[in-house]
């Protein structure tokens, strides 16, 4: 019923209880957010989309959000998260792919108490947006990252550390790499940040894709689920200063 | 009517086209006499900085007005080298700390920026600064002060490639503009003072793929790649050990710090090189080759082809990195294939650019003690051995050898500043200073990554009145036919152009136009912050325009000794000034 919703049928979502049509986490800044993001095209808001969130962001630096897709699996054409009030909103976009299941975890920067969503765009042209507000002390964003004070980073860009979790079905990935992920907001230190991630095949095949911004926290942490652990994957990522790195997981 | 339009619209869109293409080599050969665009480190691949444009000439030159300003932001105020480029109505400059700029020529709003993120442990010997970029395609192509190529896209600034040309952890970084030679980019290295090995390396412009690299120390092997293979390509210099003492080739220097250039009629790059390492001569007796030469190398191997040495066996920091530029002239009734380089040792050079062979030297500045004159055969120094600082290991302690009085200074008679070849006055353009040094050696050994100097020196104005000296010299008579004096040393590259007129900037924000024949000032405007770049001109509808980048640094403000008074008060900066006739 949910997936079919199409554009046309989108003024009949009013009368649905599922969905609210206005923004049930008030943020000043949604409509501007929403054009920015995905632009006229027709939308709903889905608790299907789950944004998961720690209660109070303790470090603003290093906020753990879980964005999880996994009801609307397999109907997917990509997946894009912000933080409404941050200084760069953009979190992430998320390419798909049937062999990853649609859910991923990871750390982010934030500067203040803000929305933290997730709209995910299924095959029939709807936008579904999950969202969650984020109680912070706030400053992540402009706050020098540790790597500015230790050159540990310099010799160390890039490397990764990385551990498969067995599911009752699949497998769970964490992977850690090196990097300072400067937001360019702080004075004197350019932003510098991995721009793409893709989980590649054990051949080297593209599977799911993810493009990051800055406000992911330093040293990325990432978790992300596959439907078949006993094959073996690869990371592949690049930065914004076209260095690119590969692993096996 | 509409017809009309219609036709109009396809004709903007086919100029549109044109517009779009990206750089080619053919585009880069001829860049010298396309006045809508510059291409090139250099204003051309020869280096002569001169523009067949006449628009602005001594006549209307006073008119000129700017039209924009363009603040490159930031904290990072300081040492601005550049050289800005210029193609289909952006301009691609680059600032100090490894950034790069793209700029509506029209206007002078930014498109977009590049910058480095570059590691606290970068090991730029004389300060942040870099010289410009490299156009080939749709790319921008630069050097970092972490010794890495990045590849821009022209419409984007982003990275499409990067390669690491060296480690500078030992020491490399890179501040010169790279050039492009049939496809390859070709760049140096710095960090002669860290005792690394200097070397050219050429790469595919379009891929970043390595494709031939030359050390430029005696002993060490080349190498080229061949369908994705590495293949040895000869030891420079034949063998290790005939001018150099032990393993001291190992760490000898040699940086080929301020790139090159190239000349198509004898199809050979010119790549100069810094000075041997340790600055303590005493401990490398010989020649050291290749330190402090010019080296013509062949753009398709990578091979050396000949070499000449300004200064065999220096003792005071004489880098032979000078850029030589090609020009040919008449003599009696013969085109001589000449190329001319104006040495940190005081000394100017006309050489044969086929061969390397000597033609003549004379010196461009008032004194020089360091050597009594050059072999009028070979243009080998004949030195005066007073000058050189003493053998530490003579003194009593061992610790410290006895001080001498050096002219020119370490930094030079000219330094890295580029000479501009006017085609219609035959003359030479040459920043030059007059300054000297006291100099004494001392002990050292080399650590991967730390100075490796074995020298102590302090630098001393000539006089009271002026260090920077604008000279036009004459490279068929070794005469200076006028000088303009500066109170503060000149660090700023020249432009000559059609109009008759020189362009350059100093230290205390002037950009000045001085007549070619006289030297007469015909113009002068204050940028606010000291001059240190190169000034460019070209052609946009219609109209001559001029630029150059303001902010000052460089080594002199880190290097100062007496000098510093002279210019600890002038502020730093970083704007390019864009200028046109009203």
């Amino acid at each position: 019923m949910k997936q079919k919703i199409s554009a046309l049928a989108l003024s009949a979502v009013i009368s649905l209880p599922a969905y609210a049509v206005t923004d049930p986490l008030e943020s000043p800044l949604w409509d501007y957010m929403r054009k920015t993001f995905i632009g006229n095209e027709p939308y709903v808001f889905d608790d299907q989309v789950k944004v998961e969130l720690p209660e109070f962001a303790e470090d603003p630096t290093q906020v753990p959000i879980t964005v999880d897709a996994s009801a609307l699996s397999g109907d997917i054409q990509r997946i894009i998260s912000w933080a409404d009030l941050n200084p760069i909103q953009h979190i992430f976009t998320y390419h798909p792919h049937p062999d990853i299941i649609p859910r991923m975890s990871l750390r982010i920067k934030v500067q203040q108490s803000t929305a933290v969503r997730a709209a995910v765009l299924t095959k029939d042209g709807v936008w579904h947006i999950g969202g969650r507000y984020l109680e912070a002390a706030g400053g992540g964003c402009s706050t020098p990252s540790m790597a500015n004070a230790d050159p540990y980073w310099e010799s160390h860009l890039g490397e990764m550390k990385s551990r498969l979790f067995p599911r009752e079905e699949g497998g769970r990935y964490k992977f850690k790499v090196i990097h300072p992920m400067d937001t360019g907001l702080v004075d004197a230190i350019p932003e510098f940040y991995i721009e793409t991630i893709s989980v590649r095949s054990e051949g080297g095949e593209p599977l799911a894709r993810m493009e990051l911004s800055p406000p992911v926290s330093e040293n990325p942490v990432i978790t992300f689920d596959v439907r078949d652990a006993s094959k073996k994957h690869r990371i592949w990522l690049r930065d914004n200063g076209g260095n690119e790195f590969e692993q096996e997981l | 009517m509409k017809k009309f339009t219609l036709s109009a619209l396809v004709a903007a869109m086919a100029i549109a086209g044109t517009a779009q293409a990206g750089v080619t080599d053919k585009d880069i050969l001829n860049d010298q006499m396309t006045t809508g665009d510059v291409l090139t480190y250099g204003m051309g691949l020869r280096g002569q900085r001169y523009s067949p444009m006449d628009k602005i000439n001594t006549e209307t030159v006073k008119d000129m007005r700017p039209v924009w300003a363009f603040s490159f932001g930031g904290e990072k105020q300081r040492g601005q080298e550049s050289q800005p480029m210029v193609k289909d109505g952006v301009m691609y400059v680059t600032a100090s700390y490894s950034r790069v700029f793209a700029v509506d020529t029209k206007t002078g709003e930014e498109l977009w920026e590049y910058n480095a993120r570059l590691p606290d442990g970068i090991m730029p010997c004389c300060d942040v600064i870099n010289r410009g970029v490299a156009l080939y395609d749709d790319l921008v192509i630069f050097g970092t002060l972490d010794a890495k190529l990045v590849a821009l896209n022209n419409k984007t600034g982003k990275v499409v490639w990067k390669k690491t040309v060296e480690d500078y952890k030992a020491g490399y970084s890179i501040t010169a503009a790279p050039i492009i030679v049939k496809g390859k980019v070709i760049t140096g290295v710095s960090g002669g003072e860290f005792g690394i090995v200097g070397k050219v390396e050429a790469y595919d412009a379009k891929t970043g793929k390595l494709a031939w690299t030359r050390p430029t120390v005696e002993g060490h092997m080349g190498y080229i790649w061949k369908d994705g293979k590495k293949v040895e390509n000869g030891i420079s210099g034949g063998q290790a050990g005939k001018t150099w003492p032990g393993d001291l080739w190992k760490s000898g220097g040699a940086a080929t710090w301020l790139g090159g250039t190239y000349d198509a009629d004898v199809d050979l790059l010119f790549f100069g090189t810094g000075n041997p390492a340790p600055w303590n001569s005493h401990l490398r007796p010989g020649d050291n080759l290749f330190s402090s030469s010019r080296l013509a190398i062949d753009p398709d191997t990578g091979k050396i082809v000949w070499h000449f040495q300004t200064t065999p066996h220096d003792g005071w920091d004489y880098d032979g990195v000078n850029e030589l530029v090609s020009f040919d002239y008449k003599e009696g009734g013969k085109t001589v294939k000449a190329a001319a380089t104006a040495d940190r040792n005081g000394f100017m050079y006309v050489l044969n650019r086929e061969n390397g062979d000597f033609i003549r030297g004379f010196p461009f500045i008032d004194e020089i003690t360091w050597a009594k004159g050059l072999d009028p055969k070979t243009g080998r120094p004949i030195y005066d051995e007073a000058f050189r600082p003493g053998n530490p290991a003579d003194s009593k302690d061992g610790k410290k050898g006895s001080s001498v009085h050096a002219v020119p200074g370490f930094l030079g008679g000219k330094n890295w500043m580029p000479i501009s070849y006017s085609q219609d006055t035959g003359l030479f353009y040459v920043p030059s200073n007059e300054w000297a040094m006291d100099i004494w050696n001392e002990p050292t050994a080399y650590k991967k990554g730390a100075a490796y100097l074995g020298a102590g020196f302090t630098i001393k104005p000539m006089n009271d009145d002026y260090i920077g000296v604008m000279r036009a010299m004459d490279p068929k008579t070794g005469k200076e036919v006028w000088r303009y004096k500066n109170y503060s040393p000149l660090w700023g590259g020249v432009l000559s152009t059609k109009g008759n007129l020189v362009f350059f900037g100093t230290p205390e924000g002037y950009l000045l136009g001085l007549d070619a024949k006289n030297g007469e000032v015909k113009y002068k405007f204050n940028t606010g912050s000291g001059i240190v770049g190169s000034p460019i001109t070209w052609e946009q509808d219609g109209s001559q325009y001029l630029s150059v980048v303001s902010g000052w640094g460089g080594a002199v403000p880190l290097w100062g000794g007496e000098v510093a008074k002279r210019v600890k008060h002038l502020n730093q900066g970083g704007t390019v000034w864009t200028f046109k006739l009203p």
